[in-house]
């Protein structure tokens, strides 16, 4: 497969597969994301499966337009059973992707984190992964966690790691080039993160994760800049090219992709990471063509 | 500069170059005074007696040693002529620091003596040990087997730096050193095998200059290529190394003792981490391993300029 660059490539190319996924969406009596939902049912990538108060349904669908005539409507009580019986609905294979609707986000992560009813893989850590898509960089940057894990721990750096290489091999890209995002590229005891950033990039070095090219501690200009990597003489098998960044705390990934989003025209696609399953939990705030490549994207990890 | 594969060639490398001196704190009993005196004689250093001058002198007259030849510095009481031979060594007048007739703990406190004593500041104060084995095709640069009994990571990259010195002073540009572990598995669940990855990752950085360093690495690995090559582990050190850093005191003083007990193996030793090289061998120790350590002493000094 040739690598997708851009998050806009990511829907022709499901469309030439035939791919259209099932999507449950939880508590779906909400305009704004039956809009996003209405859309990538127009362009034939999904077949929703909506959950919830059937009137408030209706009304909400009407408004975003005539896309969602097709929608199958599941009729709950209330919030508490839309949200069960969406989750459900994925577990049981009747639908390929759980998306939230106008339901919290605790109470929608909750149900998916359920030992029993819920969506996560056997012992998986919960985390996020996102694609950025950037005019000033040529190709797509994946970045984590910049939703869930304020300050993750060694393994959880993993986690992070092998969830954003498995979503960049859906992508296409082959090799992913990770790179572990510190303020220096020096190691020292002084700065807890860059200590495991030494461990596990050797862990890469010794074939423990694979998949991967790993480097780590860099700083955002040498793992993306090949000059700044030149002129700093750091010798870095990145070669300046990082397809992936992983972040030592959310604050730090956070301000990284809302200042791209802000300041630097960027677009983006996130997705839960460690689920059976992929699940969307969309901000209110994204931008239309945000949320449609989200959708696109929930698509893309679901197929094969 | 030829690369040092033997103890003994260190001797030919010493034998044709001026002498560094070699100053013997508490120089009173007929061990200390005869070490100094043969190393003189093998042309490997110049000598500075300190100690109790009458003693010395009756010594040297018994074993027929020429007194003359050696500056003697009357010092009759042992801690001071500790600090007086390390005062001789902070004025110049001395290149290496060799331990007499006195108890390591006086002459240890002797250099690390906060004003007067032979360490710069925040300098780590360790043992570098090189050892000859039969079974090896070259020597192996080892620590710390004596004096840290479990450095921690700032100890251990000061230890690391001190074997990749002592390589260079032995002529070995690029040494290969190897940070020991009981496996090469990278994981923060074993202190050793974390320090080691760590460290390898700060070489990989340039924070550590001028050798090649890998680890974790079991000792197998270390020294025996058949191992590294049946474990398909990917590494410029590993079956090749000069150098190797224990994680404790425990494993370097067994291996050594192993190495010199149940293998005949030679070795030369030394305090590294002050201004100057320092001898701490005792009476116990063979004349190889006393000449072996001083001019271990010698080549390090040498370095110095």
């Amino acid at each position: 497969m040739k690598p997708l660059r851009r998050l806009s490539e990511i829907a022709p190319f499901l469309k030439e597969k035939g791919v259209c996924k099932r999507v449950a969406v939880a508590c779906a009596e909400d305009q704004n994301t039956l809009e996003a939902v209405g859309r990538a049912t127009k362009e034939g990538l999904i077949h929703p499966l909506l959950f919830g108060r059937e009137i408030p349904i209706r009304e909400a669908a009407q408004k975003a337009g005539d896309a969602l005539d097709s929608a199958e409507l599941r009729p709950c009580a209330d919030e508490g059973e839309a949200l069960a019986q969406a989750v459900e609905a994925v577990k049981n294979g009747e639908a390929d992707i759980l998306m939230k609707g106008l339901v919290g986000t605790d109470k929608f992560l909750k149900a998916v984190l359920h030992k029993e009813h819920g969506l996560m893989r056997r012992d998986a850590v919960m985390s996020y992964t996102c694609a950025i898509e950037l005019p000033a960089y040529h190709k797509l940057l994946f970045v984590s966690d910049t939703a869930v894990l304020p300050f993750p721990d060694l393994d959880q750096k993993i986690a992070m790691i092998d969830y954003s290489v498995e979503m960049a091999h859906k992508f296409g890209i082959e090799t992913p080039r990770v790179a572990l995002i510190g303020a220096s590229e020096k190691v020292s005891p002084h700065f807890p993160n860059s200590i495991d950033y030494a461990l596990i990039s050797r862990m890469n070095a010794r074939k423990q994760i694979t998949g991967c090219v790993i480097d780590g501690p860099l700083d955002i200009f040498c793992a993306c800049d090949p000059e700044s990597l030149a002129i700093k003489g750091v010798a870095s098998p990145l070669e300046g090219d990082a397809d992936i960044l992983i972040f030592p705390s959310l604050e730090a990934s956070n301000a990284f992709y809302k200042g791209l989003m802000l300041f630097a025209g960027g677009e983006l696609a996130g997705l839960i990471q460690g689920t059976e399953k992929p699940v969307v939990v969309m901000s209110r705030s994204e931008t239309a063509l945000s949320k449609f490549y989200c959708m696109a994207l929930a698509c893309l990890v679901a197929e094969s | 500069m030829m690369k040092i594969t033997k103890l003994e060639q260190m001797f030919d490398v010493l034998r044709n170059e001026s002498k560094k001196v070699l100053v013997a704190a508490c120089a009173n009993d007929s061990h200390t005074i005869g070490a100094v005196h043969q190393s003189r004689e093998m042309g490997l250093v110049e000598g500075v007696l300190v100690g109790d001058k009458k003693k010395i002198m009756d010594i040297c007259k018994e074993e027929k040693i020429d007194a003359s030849l050696y500056r003697i510095v009357d010092e009759p009481d042992d801690v001071s002529a500790v600090a007086r031979a390390v005062a001789l060594i902070n004025a110049g007048e001395g290149d290496i620091l060799m331990k007499g007739l006195v108890n390591t703990d006086k002459y240890m406190r002797g250099i690390l003596n906060k004003e007067t004593g032979l360490m710069e500041k925040k300098a780590v104060l360790s043992h570098v040990t090189v050892l000859e084995n039969p079974n090896y095709h070259k020597l192996m640069i080892v620590g710390d087997v004596a004096i840290i009994p479990l450095p921690d990571l700032d100890q251990k990259v000061a230890i690391t730096n001190y074997l990749i010195q002592t390589a260079h002073a032995l002529g070995i540009e690029k040494p290969k050193v190897a940070l020991l572990a009981a496996s090469e598995t990278v994981t923060a669940k074993i202190p050793a095998n974390a320090d080691a990855a760590v460290i390898t990752k700060m070489a990989e950085r340039g924070q550590i200059k001028g050798a090649l360093v890998d680890g974790p690495l079991a000792m197998d690995l270390c020294i025996d290529p058949e191992s590294v090559e049946l474990k398909g582990i990917v590494s410029d050190v590993a079956g090749d190394a000069d150098c190797i850093l224990f994680p404790n005191i425990e494993s370097g003083n067994v291996f050594y003792k192993t190495n010199t007990k149940l293998a005949n193996a030679n070795l030369g030793a030394v305090v590294v981490g002050a201004r100057v090289p320092a001898i701490l061998s005792s009476r116990g120790d063979s004349v190889e391993v006393k000449m072996a350590s001083i001019a271990l002493a010698a080549m390090m000094a040498r370095g110095k300029a």
